[in-house]
């Protein structure tokens, strides 16, 4: 086993050293020329106020444009926003908005917009904000063009944390307003105010965006069209990047040992920055409403009898670092001083042994994520080690609509799962551990059935909290507690890489990376 | 005539609406309910959001009513709405089948002009290593798994030669029209076409052989040969005349096939055809779409079987028109 | 006695007839030769042939024997094959019987609802069924069944409308036999020849249904199969050649084997053709 895992653990480094090669300084910015992209799997739309799935997002991104982003360091910065302020009680926020913005048709973007979105478009349609609305905002008023108030119920230490383009995209309040938002004919043709205009969209092949000359910033952006390519298989996609048909990979476009051999190629560079933002983490969600697994000392067995550094280099080819906890190392409030479990499969056959359990009378299921070839083999890798274990092991079958309707109703027994933080803890940690979460038809609730009031009182405590330090002790003291319970098995922080030629300068300058418009992205000509 | 075409009409129209009534349960019976599963897709899961969403595709009805409703619209022309996609479904279909008509027909004309010949061939030279070699061939082609065909072909013919684009079905944002985007469509045709006709020149081949064989051994051509009428005027005029009909049916028979050869070959040359609407359906559960790519399907299909029946008595005016 | 000696005059047939039983006896003796569980790593991940004798054929990306996956993996390939063919053999016998027997109102009835199933291209439509009830062993081979029995169904009817004007049948039908009887004494067995012809046909194309649909990621995810190993292999097709093409191979000798033997029974049992093959 070490043998290869070192050989693995080689290929790793090489490609860590690549990433931290990138954003050298550069050149004059020229303007012009076309960036090829691919967009997987092909979106069904791009209203990111009706659809927040990745590909959505990804296109989206370069229509509609949020209030803020958030850099590398998950600061917010200016958008939509150009300057905001809180008050000292945290119950009012004023965004100030840029001037001299108008949407792809030539109306005015105002504050009306983002009163819109905020009270109407947004609390019908999007699944966080909706929540976000109903428990802390009390009122959103357009002071005037430029000026917009939200008065809160009570204090939210995360709210500045939830108004980049996909948590809070801002409509076009004059196209949808008064209108069913999800049949409205203007969704085939999309308007924003970011800096490109929606060309065409060739179903199956290809999304056309082209340059807005109108664009708010003056002199943005530098490129004239992008496209996005539809290619649905895999090692298609790797062929389009070699051959130059496109010139950007994003990360799970192409699998993982494709990228080491890709990243070699010459005048090719890669990066894992830009994920800062969501950055995911995968994990495996036992159901705790079985009897097994309602044993702690069988899920941290199971947690130990997992090679986190083999699944990571010789599985995911290093695209992710093993997790340390409850929160991804990359996140607000993350506490790495909490109870570990490495890779020993002696301390859990003796975990096991001390439980009295005998686990072949507990068959289980195991649910692996239906994304492709590298998950499958992860499902694999973990079913021989359970097994290992003293499982009776069956893989669950399932596509991608199968994996979420067995986990929007608890149908599972081990299930690998994934989290998007968003940031800030309370906006997309917390939701999977709150007792009173546990909500059918989400793959991202408490769909465990974990319930521990201590935690849930942590939480909220943390997410009510006026100051950080506050908010920080709150969020450390939970995190040992779940390190301590196993309520899930926290795998690794998802690594996404980037990989991209190298006449592409300025392309990754934010936490959310590829989502950011790309209005300062310029192609040496 | 008129009363022949007008009792195939009616008949194609009973076995299109079996067809979608029986797929209609079919998929009622998946598990699997798409509103839940779209509103898992958009990271949400409260119910009542679910709820809302059900009301909307109509999810909330009786299965009796839903069907009546679905059957009702496809009379009117009117496919249904896909959910995830917000666009009607007949818009994306009509998008999508010309490529696939492209792909599957010009991979059945190959299929029959490349298996009619080598059919010919191998039964003008039989028993020879002309004959062994063609035959052997088919044998493989026939027993190849296609899409394996079809990664070897785009890594031998694409990557290492160079010779024609690995996917897609014209050159993006070249913007070329007329000839030139005919010419460089017909470019990147050569690959699907050919690994998706592969399996049924193989057939073809089999097929014609055989039945040029069997009408060589028949009275009329050992007359001929006895008469002394050349070799090669035999065949033309006596033989394949006649062994070739049996192909033509049993490829008009298989045409509908191809569309479901037309999945693999779509998803991994990117063609944008209703093969790989169809499994993109499939996966996000979009019902109204895969019932709607079937029930498109069934038309082609029927349609094909029909036209071929008139050619059929057409060329052998000899069956009576029941 | 007379059949065997025929067969074994078409070398065709008798090379397939060879193959396919030592694919059989690999499938029965995998257990033994290959007594660790395909699915676990043995050795270092991504072996080549050869490189290492105790893995002749290479490990894969989790140092997984491709040698124990082929061995292993023959067993479900040939029961896929082999139980989906019998299934829809049934199926379609039963169809077409009755359809053929009875002729009228009761064939065109039951040839309405064969075409139902035969409009919809085959492949099609094993997708769909196999992805709504969730891919397994019984759900692939289920499906692959109900889309190939209307071709046994109307192959089927076609015999029986013919058979069933012959003396013999007629002589039945006056001395008072059971329908049942006829047809399972009198008819059946006259039209058995193109049944089992086309029956070893749908074996060959099962088992290549079969890794269509796992190269799809509708596979049996809990076992071995032949489809599976190819389809797992695609996405390295160009680093590790040798992981899609030794279960491609096994796939492309079984069903050439089994198409071979088809072949075979064909010109034994339809004597007036074997002129064609002198």
């Amino acid at each position: 086993m070490t043998r290869w895992a070192a050989l693995a653990l080689a290929g790793a480094a090489l490609l860590g050293g690549a990433a931290a090669a990138q954003s050298a300084p550069e050149g004059e910015p020229t303007p012009g020329g076309t960036l090829n992209m691919i967009v997987q799997p092909e979106p069904p739309m791009l209203i990111t106020g009706l659809n927040t799935q990745g590909p959505t997002l990804y296109v989206g991104g370069q229509i509609y444009e949020g209030l803020l982003t958030y850099g590398a360091d998950l600061a917010p910065l200016p958008q939509l926003a150009e300057s905001w302020e809180a008050a000292e009680d945290g119950l009012t926020y004023t965004f100030h908005l840029q001037e001299g913005v108008n949407w792809h048709d030539g109306q005015p973007f105002t504050a009306d917009d983002v009163v819109f979105a905020a009270e109407e478009f947004l609390v019908e349609t999007h699944p966080r904000w909706r929540l976000i609305h109903e428990a802390y905002v009390e009122d959103v008023v357009a002071q005037d063009d430029t000026t917009v108030v939200f008065q809160m119920k009570k204090p939210f230490s995360a709210f500045l944390y939830g108004f980049d383009m996909s948590s809070f995209p801002i409509m076009p309040a004059h196209i949808y307003q008064g209108t069913d938002y999800r049949t409205n004919p203007a969704n085939s043709t999309p308007v924003g105010t970011g800096p490109f205009k929606f060309d065409e969209w060739q179903r199956g092949s290809y999304i056309h965006l082209v340059r807005n000359e109108d664009y708010w910033k003056e002199g943005r952006p530098y490129i004239d069209d992008l496209y996005f390519r539809v290619i649905p298989d895999a090692a298609s996609r790797a062929i389009a990047f070699e051959q130059g048909t496109v010139d950007l990979l994003r990360g799970g476009d192409v699998e993982g040992f494709t990228i080491r051999g890709l990243s070699e190629m010459p005048g090719v560079e890669t990066t894992t920055a830009g994920w800062e933002y969501f950055s995911p983490q995968m994990f495996l969600q036992p159901n705790l409403r079985q009897e097994v697994f309602q044993n702690a000392d069988i899920r941290k067995a199971i947690y130990h009898a997992l090679d986190r550094d083999f699944i990571v280099n010789a599985i995911f080819f290093g695209q992710g670092t093993p997790s340390t906890g409850p929160f991804a190392a990359s996140m607000l409030f993350h506490d790495p001083n909490v109870t570990q479990y490495p890779f020993d499969m002696d301390a859990a056959k003796e975990l096991v042994a001390n439980s009295g359990v005998d686990l072949s009378q507990h068959p289980i299921r195991l649910l692996g994520l239906p994304y492709g070839a590298t998950w499958d083999r992860m499902t694999e890798y973990v079913k021989q080690q359970l097994e290992e274990l003293g499982f009776v092991v069956s893989i669950q079958p399932v596509d991608a609509g199968g994996w979420l309707q067995a986990m929007g109703n608890f149908d599972f027994d081990l299930a690998f799962s994934f989290l998007y933080q968003y940031g800030h803890p309370a906006q997309g940690v917390s939701r999977i551990y709150y007792s009173d979460n546990q909500v059918r038809g989400t793959h991202a609730g408490n769909n465990g059935g974990y319930e521990n009031p201590e935690v849930d009182a942590l939480f909220r405590k943390a997410a009510d909290a006026l100051t950080e330090d506050e908010a920080r002790a709150a969020y450390s003291q939970v995190q040992q507690i779940l390190a301590d319970e196993v309520p899930v098995l926290w795998m690794f922080d998802m690594l996404n890489t980037t990989i991209y030629r190298d006449k592409i300068h300025n392309l990754i300058r934010t936490g959310i990376g590829l989502n950011e418009p790309m209005d300062d992205v310029w192609i040496a000509q | 005539m008129m009363s022949f075409t007008l009792q195939r009409v009616m008949k194609a129209f009973v076995v299109i609406l079996g067809v979608v009534i029986l797929n209609f349960f079919l998929i009622k019976m998946a598990p699997g309910d798409p509103a839940v599963i779209l509103a898992g897709e958009a990271g949400s899961g409260d119910p009542q959001f679910v709820e809302r969403l059900r009301a909307e595709f109509g999810l909330d009805q009786p299965v009796l009513v839903q069907l009546w409703n679905y059957v009702s619209g496809v009379l009117r022309g009117d496919l249904g709405f896909s959910y995830r996609n917000q666009v009607p479904v007949l818009d994306l279909i009509l998008d999508r089948l010309p490529a696939t008509l492209l792909l599957t027909g010009a991979a059945f004309v190959f299929s029959l002009v490349t298996g009619i010949l080598f059919g010919v061939l191998a039964a003008r030279n039989r028993g020879n290593v002309l004959d062994s070699i063609i035959t052997t061939l088919a044998l493989i082609f026939y027993a190849t798994p296609l899409f394996w065909i079809a990664l070897m072909a785009v890594l031998l013919f694409s990557l290492n030669l160079g010779w024609v684009p690995p996917f897609d079905m014209e050159t993006i944002g070249a913007g070329y029209t007329g000839w030139r985007r005919a010419l460089d469509i017909a470019h990147h045709m050569i690959l699907p076409v050919v690994t998706l006709g592969l399996f049924y020149t193989a057939i073809y081949t089999r097929l014609t052989r055989a039945s040029m064989l069997e009408v060589m051994g028949l009275d009329f051509v050992k007359t001929a040969r006895a008469k002394g009428v050349p070799k090669r005027r035999i065949i033309r005029r006596h033989v394949l005349r006649n062994a070739i009909l049996p192909v033509f049916t049993f490829a008009s028979m298989q045409a509908g096939q191809l569309v479901g050869g037309a999945i693999l070959t779509e998803t991994v040359f990117a063609w944008p055809g209703i093969g790989r609407l169809m499994f993109d359906a499939l996966m996000q559960r979009d019902y109204p779409v895969l019932l709607g790519v079937f029930l498109v399907t069934a038309i082609v299909v029927v349609a094909i079987n029909f036209i071929a029946d008139l050619l059929y008595r057409f060329v052998d005016p000899r069956i009576a028109i029941a | 006695m007379d059949f065997v000696k025929r067969f074994s005059k078409n070398y065709g047939a008798v090379v397939g007839a060879i193959i396919l039983g030592l694919i059989v006896l690999m499938a029965i003796a995998a257990p033994v030769l290959f007594p660790v569980d395909p699915w676990r790593t043995v050795a270092m991940p991504l072996l080549r042939p050869f490189e290492d004798a105790q893995y002749p054929l290479g490990t894969d990306m989790l140092g997984r024997d491709i040698a124990a996956g082929i061995a292993h993996g023959a067993k479900v390939s040939l029961l896929i094959g082999t139980v989906s063919t019998l299934v829809a053999v049934l199926i379609g016998v039963s169809v077409g019987a009755v359809a053929g027997f009875y002729g009228g109102i009761i064939d065109d009835l039951l040839m309405r609802f064969t075409e139902f199933f035969q409009i919809i291209p085959a492949f099609a439509m094993a997708v769909v069924l196999v992805a709504i009830f969730s891919p397994s062993i019984t759900s692939i081979t289920l499906a692959i069944a109900v889309v190939s029995w209307p071709g046994v169904a109307r192959l089927v009817r076609a015999e029986f409308l013919s058979l069933r004007e012959r003396e013999f049948v007629q002589a039945a039908v006056v001395v008072g036999q059971s329908v049942p009887r006829i047809i399972m004494t009198q008819i059946l067995p006259n039209a058995m020849s193109p049944i089992i012809v086309t029956a070893s046909l749908m074996v060959a194309t099962a088992i290549l249904t079969e890794s269509a649909l796992s190269f799809l990621g509708l596979g049996d995810r809990n076992v071995m199969s032949w489809g599976f190993m190819i389809g797992a292999a695609r996405t390295m097709l160009r680093e590790a050649w040798w992981m899609s093409f030794f279960p491609g191979f096994a796939i492309l000798l079984a069903v050439l084997a089994i198409n071979l033997i088809g072949e075979g029974i064909n010109d034994v049992m339809n004597p007036h053709l074997r002129g064609r093959k002198q």
